[in-house]
């Protein structure tokens, strides 16, 4: 640069005089008088050339600081899917700022959702249902429970807005405080969330597990009462006969899940498929032991998001029970419905760490990052409709491990009903499978057949899977 | 002048699951208008799990007779009848077919393909010929004759004199004659 900056601008300022002057001068032997709102359209144009250029100058300026090596990032909520029910939280999609914007109903790319920045919250937990998100979240005064979404079954709590006026809204979007019923609310503290269809378990440190939402099958944990509404109700339920030392909470889309610290697996809600692993295919509204080959083993994890179960054991072995029609069990049997846990002996898969289940797809993670899948769908694997009834792996190229990054792995996997989500241990989220609503945060609308980052401006530590829209945990690089 | 073709009467259930999400349930309802269909007569209901066994008793005895039972008994449906012309395989045709997890793939545009969750939470129900048309409407709609209603009302389908009623979900007369 051989002029220095400030004298471009006088020069700039001058040229923009001059043609001013000129066009003045034309204007006026045109028509022989002066525009004012010309005048005023030249003048204002000089300035923004002007303010353009000084700020360019001070960005020359400016002194960078880099983060440090102990520097934290601070956590931040990813949202994406579909928002017309107002799963997604950002209150803004359905109520726009400005009048004439337009409703957004599909986000197709990731979205901060700054609700729990401003407000101060840690999130804890996030689980997802059909067309609702729950929160854990820990704000100065103690836990809370957020919900936002669609309430149709009282799934995010009683919001009668103004109160007692009997308007009670059957869409929330934007989180807002489930009240738990407690003596003291500022000792409550909550371990974790779960969602199915139309239901929330909440399981907390000492005060055991509630429940809220839809109950027909008794996926609340209490009896069946037929014909009963659900719509606009108050009523939170803690759920009584369950062993104090639970772990874990999972919710099917009909049916929940119960792990405890020693391994036992504890199930209720609708068993029509087998669901629920209690040896029959009615709907109990009592939790009870699971059945089969899972008793006296270890279990550490179960997956369920719709009909087919699976769990995994310390040891690492695989068992499965529920619907079979997309030959998610065929290895052990051929009936489409299992009642009775079965182990499903795939062999030399490694140590399996992670499992999820969805539709008609499964996928295990093993302990060297290694992705199976199996079951019919977009499995990943190529731009066909797939039938696979024993696990094939996903090349570990398309999860980011190449001459660079020899030891990237595959840390979790979820599964929404028809696609995928992976999260290796650099904190990238890779997501798959049939793009409805645009859940799978890739910008565009069409599927994806095989394993596709979406790009994220932070480092992903936890990722959740409803049935239309996804949240992701993470964690900013500085 | 084109020669009309004689009205069809259908049912279309909507299931627990679209029922229980209210935008959805619109959306099909607009996509049902938009394909020529007229609302003859809405109902929502909650069935008890004897009315349900009792509605599915042809698949009695199938693995899915069960699931199918809990699943529509578990909440409240919205039933109608439906009039066009070829009505019941039209609807069919828009339902798409029964298993939604291939339905999603194969047939995306469809009803189902576009809102059913499993094969189970299938969003949709259509009778599959004349006779089950008519012994559903009957089971639905014990105080619809069917008879009468060709003689006194399926005219003015014919002559579409008709507008749609959002709140009561039928289409009703404009002619102020009738």
């Amino acid at each position: 640069m051989a002029a220095p900056l400030s004298t471009c601008i006088r020069l700039t300022e001058r040229t923009y005089s001059q043609q001013s002057t000129q066009i003045l001068k034309n204007l006026k032997h045109e028509r022989g008088a002066l525009t004012w709102s010309c005048l005023v359209q030249i003048l204002r144009n000089a300035s923004y050339a002007t303010i353009r250029l000084r700020k360019l100058e001070q960005r020359k300026n400016q002194i960078f600081q880099y983060a440090g090596e102990d520097a934290k990032g601070a956590d931040r909520l990813y949202v994406w899917g579909n928002a017309t029910t107002g799963a997604l939280g950002i209150k803004t999609y359905l109520r726009p700022k400005r009048y004439g914007q337009h409703e957004i109903l599909t986000q197709k790319r990731p979205a901060r959702l700054r609700f729990m920045d401003v407000n101060k919250f840690k999130v804890l937990d996030v689980a997802c249902g059909y067309g609702f998100t729950v929160f854990a979240v820990k704000s100065n005064t103690g836990h809370k429970l957020l919900g936002c979404g669609i309430n149709s079954d009282s799934q995010v709590g009683f919001h009668e807005e103004p109160r007692n006026s009997g308007r009670v809204l059957e869409y929330i979007i934007q989180p807002a405080v489930i009240d738990l019923p407690q003596n003291d609310p500022a000792a409550l503290r909550l371990k974790q969330v779960a969602c199915g269809r139309a239901h929330t378990l909440i399981l907390t440190e000492k005060h055991g597990v509630f429940s809220l939402g839809n109950n027909a099958y008794g996926q609340c944990g209490r009896g069946i009462v037929e014909g009963e509404i659900f719509s606009k109700k108050s009523s939170v339920y803690r759920i009584p006969g369950l062993p104090e030392n639970i772990t874990k909470v999972v919710c099917g889309q009909d049916h929940s899940f119960f792990l405890t610290e020693t391994g036992m697996v504890y199930s209720c809600g609708l068993g029509a498929d087998g669901q629920t692993g209690l040896g029959h295919y009615k709907a109990t509204g009592i939790p009870s032991q699971v059945v089969g080959d899972i008793r006296g083993e270890n279990i550490i994890d179960i997956a369920s998001a719709a009909d087919c179960v699976l769990a995994i054991s310390d040891k690492g072995d695989l068992f499965g029970w529920g619907n079979s029609e997309y030959s998610q069990l065929s290895v052990v049997t051929d009936a489409t419905q299992v009642h009775t846990s079965r182990h499903l002996p795939f062999g030399k898969l490694g140590k399996i760490i992670k499992a999820c289940a969805g539709g008609s797809i499964c996928g295990i993670v093993n302990d060297q990052g290694q992705v199976f899948v199996w079951g019919f769908g977009i499995l990943g694997k190529g731009p066909q409709l797939e039938m696979a009834d024993f696990p094939t792996e996903i090349p570990p190229t398309l999860f980011g491990r190449n001459e660079l990054q020899t030891d990237t792995k595959v840390v979790d996997i979820k599964c929404g009903l028809s696609y995928y989500g992976a999260l290796t241990d650099r904190g990238d989220l890779y997501t798959w499978g049939k793009n409805k609503w645009g859940c799978l945060g890739l910008i565009y609308n069409k599927d994806q057949y095989f394993p596709l980052k979406v790009s994220l401006p932070a480092e992903s530590k936890m990722v959740r899977c409803g049935v239309d829209h996804m949240v992701v945990l993470s964690q900013s690089y500085c | 002048m084109s020669i009309l073709k004689p009205l069809q009467l259908t049912l279309a259930i909507l299931k627990p699951d679209i029922v229980a999400q209210p935008h959805i349930a619109s959306q099909i309802k607009n996509i049902i208008l938009r394909h020529g269909f007229y609302f003859v007569r809405s109902k929502l209901l909650t069935l008890t799990r004897a009315k349900a066994e009792e509605f599915y008793k042809e698949h009695e005895g199938k693995f899915f007779h069960n699931r199918l039972v809990s699943f529509m008994s578990s909440g409240p449906i919205s039933i109608h009848i439906l009039a066009r012309e070829n009505a019941i395989a039209e609807w069919r045709k828009l339902m798409g077919p029964t298993k939604v997890l291939r339905t999603i793939y194969e047939n995306p545009e469809s009803i189902r393909g576009q809102f059913g969750l499993t094969d189970t939470r299938n969003s949709t129900h259509g009778s599959d010929s004349p006779e089950t048309a008519k012994c559903e409407i009957k089971f639905f709609f014990p105080e619809f004759n069917i008879k009468e209603w060709e003689v006194s009302e399926a005219p003015l389908f014919s002559d579409r004199k008709l507008e749609f009623d959002p709140v009561k979900g039928v289409h009703f007369c404009v002619d102020p004659k009738w």
